[in-house]
């Protein structure tokens, strides 16, 4: 059905979209190309052929070849036993090429409420803000750092040999030496640059890189969707690293989610309505008792404090 | 200054509504789609490009009842994905792979239901055609198939198809790493899976 020509232009058009760069420069000649029914189906093949192939990550025959792959970046989490297997397989001789083990991972984090200031091996500097967790991991050509939880703002030290890169669900934001802060928000991530410049990109290179400037931010969604550039949370940024809170005409449901972040015993509405009133201020973390002082003085809500979290409530003739 | 906390606690409900930025409509119910009207108008020209394509895969993955409610629900987690990437071959990569996850997600809701509702022994048979066991999509079949396929690529294709497919790097790091040009990278990529598709070809 499909002509063996289709095949092989379906595989190499395939093979340059997986690369961003030079896809863009062919946008005409490829909606040429794709307007064809044979082309269509030559390229579903290869659609099919790379998506079920994902599905063979954690087979032992591929975890074996890949064991023997040669490694600058070293796999992720290598299982023990797959460690083993390739040892074996060294031994006996079968692929005795270029085998690195990989640099150790080291873990940092941070419990609620906690704060935590991590000074690495290379110069760079990681504060860690409440219930975060990074993994760390140096290695001769990549600083590669995984954020799985939390938040941290990074102060890079300028390695232009050493790409400083932050991976945060499906993204990828490459530094060589500057300040940027990621967040893992409901959802996404949210990165924010405060000096230098960052490139922000997809893990799986699906979506094209987009650098992002000092004063700028950009987020994107756990499917990998970017979005546009925004201002940088440079307030919220310098406050989280002083331990405050500033609250700058938000709406109140949004500062309770940043307040509950720091706090064991999370503040609660006893009414979802109310959670689109603004609060304005500067609060220091874990000062519970001026927070909600602020909250009763300027919104009249009152607190009832429970064990396992405190409601605030409208009080008598403020209910609208 | 002490704030006065008055007790209401009769008054409180003991499960207060939890906390949620995004209120209580969770994100994934059927939320408006946020059209700005030349949004709309790109990824509806992208999707009629592709939609005859998007059906014929998906119809390789479910069954093809299915395959048309997939198809529909692809094109709506695309407009709802508000920013795009403009460049069509990677917009479609974007689209294939999101229709690829839903007819992940919909077998695993298939999976939960049939060990609920004890669904006999045909159509059993019929799903087991199109899909694997463990909530996969490839099937012990096919992954035999591809499993071999790859094993056979001469040794620096399959080691750049390795590197790329599973430990997401790009090419210009694999470059580096196996000491190649840029291009070569993107040939041998070409390569597999020109030879992976045709494995995939006899597999279907």
């Amino acid at each position: 059905m499909t002509t063996p020509a289709a095949k092989l232009s379906a595989a190499e058009w395939f093979a340059q979209a997986r690369c961003g760069d030079t896809i863009a420069a062919h946008e005409q000649s490829w909606l040429q190309w794709i307007d064809d029914a044979g082309h269509q189906q030559a390229y579903e093949n290869c659609e099919l052929a790379w998506e079920l192939s994902g599905e063979l990550r954690r087979s032992p025959a591929i975890a074996a070849l890949l064991a023997a792959a040669p490694t600058a970046r070293a796999k992720w989490r290598v299982p023990v036993w797959q460690m083993g297997l390739a040892a074996s397989l060294l031994a006996i001789g079968v692929f005795g090429w270029r085998f690195v083990v990989a640099p150790p991972i080291t873990q940092y984090s941070t419990g609620i409420g906690e704060q935590r200031t991590v000074a690495l091996a290379d110069g760079s500097t990681v504060f860690l803000n409440t219930d975060s967790d990074v993994r760390v991991q140096l290695s001769r050509r990549v600083r590669r750092i995984e954020l799985a939880r939390g938040e941290a703002l990074f102060s890079v030290s300028h390695d232009p040999s050493r790409p400083f890169e932050v991976h945060a669900l499906q993204g990828v934001t490459t530094a060589v030496g500057t300040q940027f802060d990621v967040e893992l928000t409901r959802g996404g991530a949210a990165i924010s640059v405060l000096e230098g410049t960052v490139t922000v990109g997809g893990r799986a290179a699906v979506l094209a890189p987009v650098a992002v400037t000092a004063g700028n931010g950009v987020g994107y969604s756990q499917e990998g969707a970017v979005s546009e550039l925004r201002a940088a949370e440079v307030n919220r940024i310098q406050g989280w690293r002083t331990q405050r809170m500033v609250f700058n005409d938000i709406a109140l449901d949004t500062a309770l989610a940043e307040y509950n972040r720091y706090s064991r015993k999370p503040i609660v509405l006893s009414n979802p309505a109310i959670g689109s009133r603004h609060i304005n201020g500067v609060f220091h973390i874990g000062d519970e008792a001026a927070f909600l002082s602020a909250l009763d003085q300027g919104l009249h809500l009152k607190a009832t404090k429970g064990d396992a979290q405190t409601v605030l409530q409208p009080a008598p003739g403020y209910e609208q | 200054m002490k704030p006065e906390t008055t007790q209401m606690s009769a008054s409180v409900a003991p499960s207060a509504y939890p906390l949620d930025i995004a209120g209580p409509d969770a994100p994934d119910a059927a939320e408006p789609i946020p059209a700005e009207a030349s949004h709309r108008a790109y990824v509806t020209m992208l999707f009629n490009r592709h939609r005859v394509s998007l059906q014929r895969y998906l119809m390789r993955l479910v069954p093809p009842d299915d395959a048309a409610e997939l198809v529909q629900e692809s094109y709506y987690r695309l407009l709802r994905h508000g920013e795009m990437v403009k460049i069509d071959a990677m917009a479609r990569s974007f689209l294939f792979q999101t229709a690829t996850n839903l007819a992940r997600d919909h077998y695993r809701r298939r999976a939960s239901h049939r060990a609920a509702l004890h669904v006999p022994i045909e159509d059993e048979e019929i799903i087991e055609d199109h899909l694997g066991p463990d909530e996969q999509l490839a099937g012990e079949q096919t992954r035999v198939l591809l499993e071999r396929a790859i094993a056979d690529l001469p040794q620096d294709t399959r080691t750049v198809f390795l590197l790329h497919r599973f430990r997401d790097l790009t090419y210009p790091q694999i470059a580096q790493i196996m000491s190649l040009s840029g291009r070569t990278v993107a040939r041998k990529m070409a390569e597999a899976i020109e030879r992976l598709s045709a494995a995939m070809s006899e597999a279907t």
